[in-house]
C-alpha cells in the first residue's frame, strides 16, 4: 500500500533512535558522572568513563568522612545515607499504600454506590489540583505543628497522598463506574455481601488500574523536592531527596550524583516492571469513559 | 416489610457506606488543603507579616490592587504564561510524536517504550539536582567549559539568567513529554483497530486520517494531559528555584510569591499573588471537564 516502504521504515527507525537518545541521555550522563574518580571528573572526557569506580557510592555509606586527596577532613561531611534510604522507603511505600487504600475506597463509593451528586464530588476532588502549592507550606507548617509532626516522617505521609489522590480517585472511579452492573449482581443474588463481591470480583479485575494508580503515586511522590526539604530538617530524619538537597555543588558533586542514581535505581526498576500494567490501566480507566 | 421500604433502607445503608468510604480522602484533603487554602485566602486580605510589630490589620483588596499596579507582577505573570505555553505545546507535540512512534509494533518496541517512560519514572526530586549540576556545573568538571560556553551564548542573546530559565524549560519538557507520551499511548490503545482500518480505506492522506480519526478520539487524553501540564507549570516553584539556585531573573508567579513570603516577609501580598492564578486554572479546568469527564454515558 505504501509507495516507499523502505523510506518510511528508515524514517521511523531514525525517529525512534532520536527519541531514545533524547530520553536516555540525561540519565546516561548522570550515571557516567557517578562512576568517575575525581581525577577523571576534572580531566577526562565528560561523555564516557574510562576507569569506572564505585567509590562515590561507597563514600555515601561511610559515616565518617576520611581525609582523601586535596580536600581536608574539615571540609568532608558525613552523610547518614542509610537512614535516608530507610526513611525514603518508609515514606514512599507508606504514601503509595495510603493513597491506594483511600482512593480505592473513595472511588468505589463514587463509581459503584453513587451518592447523589457523585460526579460533582469527583470533580471537586480533582479540582484541588488548581490550588497553588507555592506558599501553602506556611499554613501547612501550622497544621503539621498542631499535629505534633514537626520534623517527622509522618508529616510527609500526610502531605504526599494529597498530591496523588485526586488523579487516582478520578481514574479509579471512572473505571469502577463503567464496570457493568451484572458483574456484582450475580454474586449479590447468590447471597454474598457487597464487601465480598468487591474483594472477590471487582478488586482482582481492577489490577491494571490499581497498578496505574500506584505507579502514578510513586512518580508523584518521588518528584517532590520542596515538601521534603521544608518539613524534614534534622539529618537523620531526612529522605534521600531532602538530604541530597543539602549537598554542596563543588565539594559533594560526585557523591551527590551517586546518591541520585542510588535512589533512582529501585524506583526505576519498580516502574519498569509495572510499565506495561501502567499503560493498560490508564487505557482501562479511560476506555468507556471517553 | 414491603419491597419498596426494603429497597429504600438498603439504599440508605449503601449511602452510609459510601460516605464512610469517602471520609478518609475527604478528611485528608481537608487537613492538607482546605485549612491552608483558607489561611491563604484570609491572609491575602490582611497585612500579616512575621517581620511586623503590632496587630495585623484587615486591608481588603489592597494586596490585590497593589499587585495589579506592580510592573514586577506583570513581568512574572508574562513569564509564567510564556513558560506554561511553551512547555505545554512542546510536551504535547513531543508526547504525541512519541506515542505515534510506539503505536504500531516493531522490533524492540518494548525497550523503546521503556526508554520513553524513563524520564517520568526517574525520581524528579533528585534528577532535578542532577540536572542542575549538569547544566550549571561546578567549575572543575570536564564539561564545565562547554556548558559555560552554552550559558554565556544563551545569556548574551536573551540577557542574564536566560540560560537558567531555559534549563528549567528543558527539564520540564524532558520529564513532561514522557508522561504525556505514555498517557497518549494509553489513549491510542483504547481506539479500536477497526477504526484505523476503516480510515485507511476512506482516505489516502495520513495527515487527514490523523486529524479526523486519531485526534478526535484522543481528545479526552489530550485534555487531561494539557490540564496536568498547565497546573505543573503554573505551580512550578521547586524546579525553577532549584535550577536557578534562587538567583531569579525570570520569576514565575510561584517564585515571586515565594520570594515575597520568605525573603521579604510579606505574607499578605504573597498570598494574594499566588491566588491570582486560581480563577484562570479553574476556568480552564471547567472547560476541559467537558472533554475528559463527559456527561453520563447512560444518558446517551
Amino acid at each position: 500500500m505504501n509507495p516507499k516502504p523502505w523510506r518510511a521504515k528508515l524514517g521511523h527507525r531514525t525517529l525512534v533512535l532520536l527519541a531514545t537518545v533524547y530520553c536516555l541521555f540525561p540519565i546516561y550522563f548522570m550515571l557516567v558522572q557517578s562512576l568517575k574518580t575525581p581525577q577523571e571528573d576534572v580531566f577526562g572526557n565528560p561523555l564516557i568513563v574510562m576507569n569506572p569506580t564505585l567509590e562515590n557510592f561507597e563514600e555515601l555509606f561511610e559515616r565518617k568522612g576520611e581525609v582523601r586527596g586535596f580536600v581536608g577532613d574539615a571540609l568532608r561531611r558525613s552523610y547518614p545515607f542509610l537512614d535516608w534510604l530507610a526513611n525514603t522507603l518508609v515514606v514512599f511505600a507508606g504514601s503509595v499504600m495510603a493513597t491506594l487504600v483511600a482512593s480505592v475506597a473513595a472511588a468505589y463509593a463514587l463509581g459503584r454506590l453513587r451518592p447523589p451528586g457523585f460526579r460533582w464530588w469527583r470533580r471537586a476532588i480533582f479540582a484541588t489540583y488548581v490550588i497553588p502549592q507555592t506558599i501553602l507550606f506556611i499554613p501547612l507548617f501550622q497544621v503539621v505543628n498542631a499535629l505534633g509532626l514537626d520534623d517527622n516522617l509522618l508529616a510527609l505521609l500526610l502531605i504526599y497522598p494529597s498530591m496523588a489522590l485526586p488523579f487516582c480517585v478520578w481514574m479509579l472511579s471512572a473505571y469502577f463506574q463503567h464496570l457493568p452492573r451484572e458483574i456484582e449482581e450475580a454474586a449479590l443474588i447468590e447471597g454474598a455481601s457487597r464487601a465480598t463481591a468487591f474483594f472477590r470480583i471487582i478488586l482482582p479485575m481492577s489490577r491494571p488500574v490499581l497498578v496505574a494508580a500506584g505507579i502514578f503515586t510513586l512518580g508523584t511522590v518521588a518528584s517532590d523536592f520542596m515538601i521534603a526539604s521544608v518539613f524534614l530538617l534534622s539529618g537523620q530524619n531526612q529522605t534521600v531527596t531532602a538530604g541530597l538537597g543539602t549537598f554542596d555543588v563543588a565539594l559533594d558533586e560526585l557523591a551527590g550524583v551517586a546518591g541520585v542514581n542510588l535512589l533512582a535505581i529501585p524506583v526505576v526498576m519498580i516502574s519498569a516492571v509495572f510499565a506495561r500494567g501502567y499503560v493498560r490501566g490508564l487505557t482501562a480507566a479511560m476506555l468507556e469513559g471517553a | 416489610m414491603t419491597p419498596v421500604i426494603a429497597r429504600r433502607t438498603r439504599r440508605q445503608r449503601e449511602l452510609r457506606t459510601a460516605y464512610l468510604l469517602l471520609s478518609p480522602t475527604v478528611l485528608l484533603l481537608l487537613t492538607v488543603l482546605a485549612y491552608p487554602l483558607g489561611w491563604e485566602v484570609w491572609t491575602s486580605f490582611t497585612s500579616l507579616s512575621p517581620l511586623q510589630e503590632g496587630a495585623t490589620t484587615f486591608v481588603g483588596l489592597e494586596n490585590y490592587r497593589r499587585q495589579l499596579g506592580d510592573p514586577q507582577f506583570w513581568w512574572a505573570a508574562t513569564v509564567t504564561v510564556a513558560y506554561a505555553a511553551i512547555t505545554s505545546v512542546a510536551k504535547l507535540a513531543l508526547g504525541l510524536g512519541f506515542a505515534l512512534l510506539l503505536a504500531r509494533p516493531f522490533r524492540g518496541r518494548a525497550l523503546v517504550f521503556l526508554a520513553i517512560f524513563l524520564p517520568w519514572a526517574y525520581p524528579a526530586g533528585v534528577s532535578v539536582i542532577g540536572w542542575y549540576w549538569t547544566l550549571n556545573p561546578p567549575t572543575h568538571t570536564a564539561y564545565a567549559p562547554f556548558m559555560g560556553h552554552v550559558k554565556s551564548g544563551v545569556d548574551s542573546v536573551f540577557g542574564g539568567g536566560a540560560w537558567a530559565f531555559v534549563s528549567v524549560i528543558l527539564f520540564n519538557i524532558w520529564r513532561g513529554s514522557s508522561f504525556i507520551a505514555v498517557l497518549l499511548l494509553a489513549g491510542i490503545n483504547a481506539i479500536p483497530p477497526e477504526l484505523f482500518e476503516c480510515a485507511l480505506l476512506e482516505s489516502k492522506s495520513a495527515w487527514r486520517r490523523f486529524r479526523l480519526v486519531t485526534v478526535p478520539l484522543l481528545k479526552p487524553f489530550l485534555a487531561l494531559g494539557v490540564f496536568l501540564s498547565l497546573t505543573s507549570a503554573f505551580a512550578d516553584l521547586a524546579n525553577v528555584w532549584m535550577l536557578t539556585a534562587g538567583r531569579i531573573v525570570f520569576p514565575v508567579i510561584g517564585t515571586h510569591a515565594y520570594w515575597l513570603a520568605i525573603k521579604a516577609g510579606q505574607y499578605g501580598p504573597a498570598s494574594a499573588l499566588s491566588l491570582t492564578l486560581v480563577p484562570l486554572l479553574l476556568g480552564v479546568l471547567l472547560l476541559l471537564f467537558r472533554l475528559f469527564d463527559p456527561p453520563e454515558p447512560e444518558a446517551i
